[in-house]
């Protein structure tokens, strides 16, 4: 019986398997996602990510949602192969529902971090036979602690605690060294910048990424792209609408050289 | 010796009769529809009778906690199973009580050398729209029925029909306020609780004095007065819990479920029960 709530568990018992080793053909380019970023600030944590899907050279999508909600009080944030990571996330969304509904009561923020590393352990014969590799960044509020908080995790589900802030994708080195240094040098660290500020340096992030970085798609402003920026606050996750992204970064962000 | 078709009848006559009997203490349960969604409510003692089912679906239900959460963990599984292998909006109330409940409750009623469950369950499920909202009940046989706006579980369908015509009564439930479907919910809770404590009352007479039934089972429906009502719930609901939850239907999120605390209760019950919350 489904006493322990394990929904993966309950899927297995129906013949259900996430990944499989199959080896990625001789030339067969798959598709990818690629900068994620998450950081603290002075209300919780804002997670970003550009909206670029990548199939080798090819540009597959330029309107990917990269930073999707498990519930209203966690995200998760992923990079590497789509497919693989969306599934993921279906599995994770009905997981925390179906423990919740089945045990009445919340799954724990530990538990649901677990819950993250287990599926990626799942998955790690895709992960190394290229076909499914997912490197995601999971942010939520841990109401136990009474803080948002930030883990990443590698293909293999080591999970890591981003205390500042977390980066995951193919154009994360280069912001990796920027996060660095405004954390450390800026005259207050991330963690003290008000939500309009954070926005700001999240925007300018992904753009100095997509500055250096082929496969990470920047603001297109002709075609009102704006990455996807959610705040997560013991209130809730919530988005920042494009109506508000637009103005900052015409102000705050473009350079018109 | 239930081999003969006659025993076999007389089998299942028993075992409604026991199965009624189970009932009679049991609490009423009411879903109704109101502008922002749908709430269900029941007075409770210790063990709680509403339960999330899936995104837009609430189950309400009466008889043995031990059967009402195995019914409970199969719904659930199968709601959960379903949306994610099709998706959520594929879930809906009547699929989950037509090829999953329904059977199996039939089924374990009708076979007379196991025990059947001791349930009746209500499912209510909000609609994306208003005006969509679908109420399911099915009773211990496994029979059930769909309705639109209300529904109400009791210990017989007279009793329910009562509480279904108090509320029919009612005007303006569909498009009122959280705090009117709760004012009127609990006095039709009350409808019920008091039908089951008259017919109580009237079968102790009767096996008391034999049959002298004057066939006096006056039905207690349309006019109740407020007083009387507020005046029974005052004493029913003194050592118990009122359990109310709602489906939001505008609730940021996919689940739509949330039940209310009671202090959001206090605000909102009618004025003489609001020490109780």
């Amino acid at each position: 019986m489904g006493m322990q709530g394990d929904f993966l568990q309950l899927l297995k018992e129906q013949g259900y398997q996430l990944g499989t080793s199959v080896r990625a053909g001789e030339g067969q380019e798959i598709t990818r996602g690629t900068t994620i970023l998450a950081m603290k600030y002075r209300d919780g944590v804002l997670v970003a990510g550009d909206r670029r899907a990548t199939a080798g050279n090819m540009v597959m999508y330029d309107r990917t949602d990269k930073v999707l909600e498990l519930d209203r009080h966690s995200v998760m944030a992923i990079a590497g192969v789509p497919a693989t990571a969306y599934e993921m996330v279906r599995i994770l969304e009905h997981s925390f529902k179906y423990y919740r509904r089945t045990q009445l009561q919340e799954l724990s923020f530990e538990g649901k971090l677990r819950a993250v590393s287990k599926l990626l352990k799942e998955n790690v014969a895709a992960a190394l036979a290229g076909t499914g590799a997912v490197a995601p960044i999971f942010a939520g509020y841990d109401f136990e602690q009474d803080s948002a908080k930030i883990f990443f995790y590698d293909i293999l589900g080591a999970e890591f605690e981003g205390v500042e802030y977390a980066v995951s994708g193919s154009g994360s080195p280069t912001i990796r060294g920027i996060l660095h240094y405004l954390n450390t040098w800026s005259e207050q660290p991330l963690s003290a910048l008000p939500e309009e500020q954070a926005t700001i340096q999240a925007l300018r992030l992904l753009t100095c990424a997509a500055e250096f970085d082929s496969a990470t798609g920047g603001v297109n402003h002709e075609a009102n792209l704006y990455p996807v920026i959610k705040l997560i606050t013991e209130a809730g996750v919530q988005t920042i609408p494009e109506s508000r992204l637009k103005p900052l970064f015409e102000e705050k962000v473009s350079r018109h050289v | 010796m239930y081999e003969e078709p006659y025993r076999w009848v007389e089998a299942i006559e028993n075992r409604r009769q026991y199965l009624d009997e189970q009932f009679k203490q049991g609490s009423p349960v009411v879903a109704l529809s109101y502008a922002d969604g749908i709430l269900l409510l029941t007075v409770s003692r210790g063990t709680p009778k509403l339960y999330e089912i899936y995104d837009r679906i609430a189950l309400g239900g009466m008889g043995h906690p031990a059967d009402l959460e195995k019914l409970r963990f199969s719904l659930l599984e199968m709601a959960h199973v379903e949306g994610f292998n099709r998706s959520p909006s594929d879930v809906t109330g009547m699929r989950l009580v037509k090829y999953g409940l329904a059977p199996v409750i039939k089924q374990a009623f009708e076979e007379i050398f196991k025990a059947p469950f001791i349930v009746k369950v209500l499912l209510a499920e909000s609609g994306v729209k208003p005006g969509r909202d679908a109420f399911l009940t099915i009773n211990y046989d496994g029979t059930f029925e769909e309705t639109a706006d209300w529904a109400v579980l009791a210990a017989t369908p007279i009793i329910q029909a009562e509480m279904r015509a108090y509320l029919k009564q009612e005007t303006g439930l569909a498009s009122g306020t959280l705090g009117q479907a709760i004012d009127s919910a609990i006095r039709t809770w009350a409808v019920g609780s008091m039908a089951q404590n008259k017919e109580q009352v009237e079968e102790n007479k009767e096996e008391t004095k034999g049959s002298s039934k004057a066939g006096t089972t006056q039905s207690a429906s349309a006019n109740q007065d407020k007083a009387a009502l507020l005046a029974h719930l005052r004493e029913t609901v003194a050592e118990k819990t009122i359990e109310c939850a709602v489906l939001e239907r505008t609730a940021p999120g996919s689940s739509k479920y949330r039940t209310l605390k009671p202090h959001d209760l206090g605000r909102l019950l009618p004025k003489p029960l609001q020490q109780h919350a």
